[in-house]
């Protein structure tokens, strides 16, 4: 795979510590090297490569992953499209742990996720920022709630959380919407206090499933310059899902397409418009004539 | 799928079979749970926030509804006494037969059948709908144990609350039989009260008490697998209620069986 951003070098602390002036991000946390209680939060090492070999799932007689192969240098912005219904979704829960595979192996760094119980996956998915395709927001606590709730279970101070959830919040277009409960806000807006919360801790691995469905335009272009500018913050690898191809292919640096239960094209975004693959094409350009 | 060479005699033996496989599938996942539960209480670990928010809801807010329910069962008890109370002359009976039927049978079953109604289905709906919506996978995602943090304090709060409910539940009830034994067969306060206390010792009061601890786990153990297990969306959720009803009553009155039989 091409196109992976390496983590800026000159990173004054782990991978989850600010490495931008305080100023690239109105409110954001001071920059400098870890401090206090958020420190376990950013003590983790680099965001780790992850590498997916002859991945398979089924759901009964439905084989959905057939023989997924994939290679995510650290730092990398890697986008998935694929058809509706084709695996993408169950493809990111795998990587997490969340689906247990069938076959193939799923190796984040030195930990091969698909040989590990839920107890020692714990410790893997504190590195990793989810957001789920229909949000996953805990309904009995508010938005506010939602969006610190990463940083209470760590123990960090709580200082510290308030300003880091009031950040997030402005950052994703929700400033003041911390008392809120989920269920009085619309589908987009409960998508955008998913990424808060998905990005709250500063993850290594960021996975976002759909991030923009139900945005509109110009709301979906401020989500990616948000998920762009948070990954060249922390270096994060991010993994993203989208069915607005032009969006995602605009946002990462390398598409790999899910077709009929495997890997059919995985190459650089700035040439998915153009891949030799008639399938992969038609279905970028979205023409109806074609092999799909 | 039924094959040509079997008879009509084959249906109904695959309807069991079938039945018989899902009952066991079922005991057998309650029964997993319960031992993932057990081992999160060993040492005791959930998170308090969690616990005291769920004895909140399930126990302050059916305070009333058992009060009020209790209060007419001391009076149904002394209705259906009093025909015999007056023909043979035994209204010294009373309170004991009150007490008696209130504290080792009725006050616990009919609580726990109340709890279990309005508090079991509430939690197998708020789990179940967590379910569906991937609340579930989104704390097993911030790598929170859903077990731990969700399960546990509520099949915690469940057990405590519903033995706290029927011992307000019971003494409503007495109350109850007391007034309407004054009211309905002109028996003194007083005459209730020692026909009950000379008649009855603790261990009716505990038989009760030991049995609605014990419901509450039944409760809280089938409504929170029945809630976490849901598949199908909104229709699931709405066949895990009626399925965790269902299964709750059943395990009461079986439960309730063996207990009424080991207990002294």
């Amino acid at each position: 795979m091409t196109g992976g951003r390496s983590r800026p070098a000159a990173s004054p602390g782990p991978a989850l510590g600010p490495q931008v002036p305080p100023s690239a991000e109105p409110n954001s946390l001071p920059a400098g090297p870890p401090q206090g209680a958020l420190a376990i939060v950013r003590a983790v090492p680099a965001a780790p490569p992850i590498r997916v070999s002859r991945l398979e799932k089924a759901f009964g007689h439905r084989r959905l992953l057939t023989g997924v192969d994939l290679d995510i240098p650290s730092g990398a912005r890697l986008g998935i499209i694929g058809p509706a219904a084709g695996g993408k979704s169950v493809l990111l829960k795998m990587l997490c742990g969340l689906v247990p595979a069938d076959g193939g192996r799923i190796d984040i760094g030195d930990d091969e996720v698909t040989a590990m119980e839920e107890e020692q996956l714990m410790a893997v998915r504190q590195r990793i920022g989810m957001l789920f395709q229909n949000y996953a927001l805990f309904d009995f606590l508010s938005v506010g709630e939602n969006v610190a709730f990463p940083l209470v279970r760590r123990g960090v101070a709580r200082e510290q959380i308030d300003q880091r959830v009031r950040e997030r919040l402005r950052a994703v277009g929700l400033a003041g919407s911390e008392e809120k409960m989920p269920s009085e806000l619309s589908g987009g807006m409960m998508k955008r206090v998913g990424i808060a919360r998905a990005t709250v801790a500063r993850p290594d691995i960021a996975i976002y499933d759909e991030p923009t469905a139900g945005l509109d335009p110009v709301t979906t272009s401020k989500i990616y310059d948000l998920l762009r500018a948070d990954q060249e913050e922390t270096g994060c690898t991010v993994i993203a899902v989208s069915s607005d191809v032009d969006a995602l292919v605009g946002f990462a640096d390398t598409i790999a397409m899910l077709h009929e239960g495997a890997i059919r094209h995985q190459g650089p975004a700035s040439a998915v418009r153009d891949a030799s693959d008639p399938v992969v094409r038609q279905f970028v350009r979205g023409e109806l004539e074609g092999p799909l | 799928m039924s094959s040509p060479r079997r008879g009509a005699w084959a249906a109904p033996i695959e309807t069991f079979g079938a039945t018989a496989m899902q009952v066991a599938r079922e005991a057998g996942g309650i029964a997993i749970l319960a031992g993932r539960v057990a081992r999160c209480l060993v040492p005791p670990s959930m998170d308090g926030r969690e616990l005291v928010r769920n004895m909140y809801r399930m126990g302050n807010r059916s305070v009333p509804i058992v009060a009020l329910t209790t209060f007419f069962v001391g009076g149904i008890m002394v209705i259906q006494a009093g025909m015999y109370v007056k023909q043979f002359n035994a209204a010294g009976l009373v309170g004991w037969g009150a007490g008696y039927a209130i504290f080792r049978e009725i006050g616990p079953v009919l609580i726990a059948l109340m709890f279990s109604g309005r508090v079991g289905s509430n939690n197998t709906a708020e789990l179940g709908t967590m379910t569906v919506t991937e609340q579930l996978d989104g704390l097993r995602a911030l790598a929170i144990d859903p077990i731990r943090y969700l399960i546990v304090p509520r099949v915690v709060a469940m057990m405590v609350m519903l033995f706290i409910l029927t011992v307000v539940g019971d003494l409503v009830a007495i109350v109850g039989g007391a007034l309407f034994s004054r009211l309905l067969l002109g028996l003194e306060y007083s005459t209730f009260y020692y026909s009950l206390i000379d008649n009855l010792n603790w261990t009716d009061f505990v038989h009760g008490l030991v049995k609605s601890a014990v419901f509450g786990l039944s409760i809280a153990l089938t409504s929170c697998y029945f809630g976490v297990s849901v598949r199908g969306g909104a229709t699931g959720v709405g066949r895990a209620v009626n399925a965790a009803v269902v299964a709750a009553a059943v395990s009461i009155m079986l439960l309730d069986f063996f207990l009424t039989y080991l207990l002294p």
